[in-house]
């Protein structure tokens, strides 16, 4: 085929928008839509790290200048950490706009994480974040419907197509054209993302994935310019082509996503909150209370200890067992709450697994985890933060108690409510408070993000494959028809 | 007679349920016009269409050049210049832009001088040439529409009501573009209402009528075909 036929159809179509008030208008619209949600996410991105990093300073500072005081009294103090987005976050903050990215860590529990965009924004309605990805994923492909929905059945309905077939020019090569010519707006509307591609690339993003990313969203608006063009080929009359393509749209982009959700919840329901709160406080109960060394629960740890330093009583013990009480019951109700924990993430994780099988019913729906899987938004990167939080709490319990079992004399501990004396000596120094681990949750690597997301983007690949055949093969169907 | 290029053989063509062309058949020899009359309705466009093949025969089959346009349809296209019924032209573009568009499709090349040379031949004014088409009235576009059918320069023109729409002065224009492209070889058949023109400028005429060739008429030795035996047979024939 001659590409030049299509090339010279995909130009005319351009300087037909240039002069056509309503495309320009709708290019302008778009544009600066895209380019608007670009410069807010970034600006708030920035603007929540500055914010972020002043409050994690000051977390670190009071934790580590309170008093020197009695060792539980500073697992019960706790410490807040907050979580580092990722650097395409300003591209697709992806569930960070739904999940907390404050945590505070303290003795005996697992706190949620708190504090989401979202929440911060609820005055603002239901589309509050207008992220890149909204805007490239739901407001684009209408831009390329308003663009290309005539594109086709314009030339009909002025007879000009009957000219260009007479003059030899092919359906297929109209139908090529007038693709090319909307691939080229698509590309166009990619500049922005290139820009912030580049900001995410200065913020430590590896480059495959930043071109992963560009050939993914490239791809995507594909699929729908070779709808467009698709359904164009099929309409005789504009006005139908359009009417088709905006319930297209409206079922693809508007419909599935929350359909799938609720799809997921039925197949793959999960407790409710109350419910497992109580199951939690029900399993905790049978652990003992850490802070009652008499607790009977402790009756084995007690033998065991006795047994370890040939000794009869806790008071001859090296160490201090209510410290050693405090640690192990931690342990104990750690693993216990870690259970827990991990179900409820396997059970998010599963209904995130039905979204992607649904993905196959709507490009925008397999594209919508493409973009955030790879731009390391999605769930498993939130449980990720949530186990390293997790981490980081466990850690700084158990040095705090092992600081009471090893450093403070059971004695003293045991006669600090009648003492003063022994009170003033329960009180360690201050430089022990110098031991805080921060959460620095990274992205998954490359390799583990493109080969997570390849099954959303190959299904992407398979509706522009679709689309173009069908746009194809009907107008290639047409060279034969009459007039 | 010289070399026969368009030859139309036993055509019957049905549209919906409609026989509209019923064997008909006739062929144009090299640098002869052929001019098809008929009342409205007749079949006239839609043997025209035939040889472009946007319409396909029950039976029967048409012939450029020797080149079935069932079976070569490219080729035939490429050696064959049309102009619609309609004028169906980009009215987003102007004359110039027009013209340069449809003939970078057609794979030719024309340089500005060429073009404003086809635009000068139909005497479209100079000043209106680079405004959009959608300020044009009829006939105004009707002359860009000839002006890009002649300046494809190809063997066969394939011209629908080319003069409806223009001024007489026009007209006798076009007559006279059609004479020099014919005594330049350039087989031309057409569709036309003008009884009057045709017979200036055709060796031969048809008269078609409810989808049948009802009349043939043929020039003699450098002769003009007489107006009024074609009027009378027109006339005799509508009022059957
Ligand atoms: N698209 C069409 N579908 C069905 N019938 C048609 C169509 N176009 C024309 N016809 C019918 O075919 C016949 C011949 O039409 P046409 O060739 O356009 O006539 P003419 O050009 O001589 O005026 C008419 O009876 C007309 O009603
Ligand atoms: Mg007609």
């Amino acid at each position: 085929m001659n590409i030049n036929i299509p090339i010279a159809i995909a130009r005319d179509e351009w300087r037909y928008w240039a002069r056509s008030k309503l495309a320009l208008f709708s290019c302008l619209i778009a544009g600066l839509l895209i380019v608007a949600s670009l410069v807010s996410t970034v600006a708030r991105i920035e603007s929540e790290r500055v914010t972020r990093e002043g409050f994690q300073e000051q977390a670190r500072e009071t934790f580590e200048s309170q008093p020197a005081r009695h060792p539980h009294r500073m697992v019960h103090y706790g410490h807040y950490v907050f979580r580092v987005p990722a650097p395409l976050s300003l591209i697709d903050p992806g569930v960070d706009a739904h999940t907390g990215t404050v945590m505070f860590l303290e003795g005996h529990r697992q706190n949620s994480a708190v504090f989401s965009p979202r929440y911060a924004s609820a005055q603002a309605g239901p589309y509050a974040e207008l992220s890149p990805a909204f805007a490239y994923q739901v407001l684009l492909p209408l831009l390329l419907i308003v663009l290309g929905f005539a594109a086709i059945p314009r030339e009909r309905e002025a007879r000009t197509d009957y000219l260009l077939y007479a003059a030899a020019v092919t359906p297929t090569q109209v139908w090529l054209g007038k693709s090319l010519a909307l691939a080229g707006a698509a590309c166009a509307g990619l500049a922005p993302l290139v820009i912030g591609l580049v900001i995410a690339l200065s913020a430590g993003e590896s480059l495959l994935i930043a071109a992963y990313m560009l050939a993914g969203y490239a791809l995507y608006l594909f699929a729908w310019v070779f709808l467009v063009t698709a359904v164009s080929a099929w309409c005789t009359r504009a006005s139908t082509a359009l009417a088709l393509l905006l319930a297209c749209w409206t079922l693809l982009c508007v419909i599935t996503p929350p359909v799938a959700a609720t799809a997921a919840q039925t197949l793959a329901p999960m407790g409710g909150k109350i419910a497992t709160d109580l199951a939690v406080v029900r399993a905790l109960r049978d652990t003992g209370d850490g802070h009652n060394a008499n607790d009977p629960a402790f009756a084995k740890l007690r033998a065991q200890l006795l047994e370890q330093y040939g000794v009869d009583d806790v008071a001859d013990l090296p160490v201090n067992f209510r410290g050693m009480v405090a640690q192990w019951s931690e342990a104990k109700q750690t693993e216990i709450m870690n259970v827990f924990a991990d179900e409820k993430m396997a059970s998010e994780a599963a209904q995130s697994e039905v979204v992607r099988w649904l993905s196959l019913l709507s490009p925008a729906l397999a594209f919508e985890n493409f973009s955030k899987i790879t731009a390391g938004t999605d769930l498993s990167q939130h449980h990720a933060f949530l186990r390293d939080a997790e981490r980081v709490r466990f850690d700084f319990v158990q040095k705090l108690n092992n600081i009471h079992a090893e450093k403070l004399p059971f004695a003293d501990d045991m006669q600090r409510g009648s003492s003063p004396e022994a009170e003033r000596r329960t009180r360690m120094s201050a430089a022990n408070w110098r031991m805080l681990e921060e959460v620095t949750t990274q992205p998954q690597t490359a390799l583990v993000r493109i080969s997570a997301s390849l099954p959303q983007l190959l299904i992407a690949l398979l509706w522009c494959v679709v689309t173009a055949c069908i746009g194809f093969l009907r107008m290639n169907r047409r060279l034969q028809d009459a007039v | 007679m010289s070399e026969t290029v368009l030859v139309a053989e036993e055509l019957c063509v049905d549209r919906g349920d409609r026989r509209v062309l019923e064997n008909v058949s006739f062929s144009v020899g090299r640098g002869d016009v052929f001019a098809l009359l008929g009342g409205n309705g007749a079949g006239k466009s839609t043997a025209l269409l035939t040889f472009l093949g946007f319409i396909h025969p029950s039976y029967g089959e048409a012939y450029v050049n020797g080149l079935s346009v069932k079976d070569r349809i490219r080729e035939v296209r490429e050696q064959t210049a049309y102009l619609p019924e309609a004028t169906s032209l980009y009215t987003h573009l102007s004359a110039r832009e027009n013209l340069q568009y449809f003939l970078s499709l057609t794979g030719v090349t024309r340089s500005a001088q060429e073009i404003d040379q086809g635009l000068d031949d139909v005497s479209l004014a100079a000043d209106v040439r680079d405004r959009r088409l959608s300020t044009y009235s009829k006939g105004m576009r009707q002359k860009v529409a000839i002006a890009l059918a002649i300046l494809r320069r190809t063997p066969v023109l394939l011209l629908d009501e080319p003069t409806s729409g223009l001024d007489p002065v026009a007209i006798d224009e076009f007559n006279s573009i059609l004479g020099g492209l014919s005594q330049g070889g350039t087989t031309v058949f057409m569709v036309t209402h003008d009884v009057y023109g045709a017979c200036q400028v055709a060796q031969r005429i048809g008269l078609l009528q409810h989808g049948r060739m009802v009349g043939l008429f043929e020039a003699g030795d450098g002769g003009q075909i007489s107006a009024e035996a074609v009027h009378k047979t027109f006339a005799e024939q509508q009022s059957r």
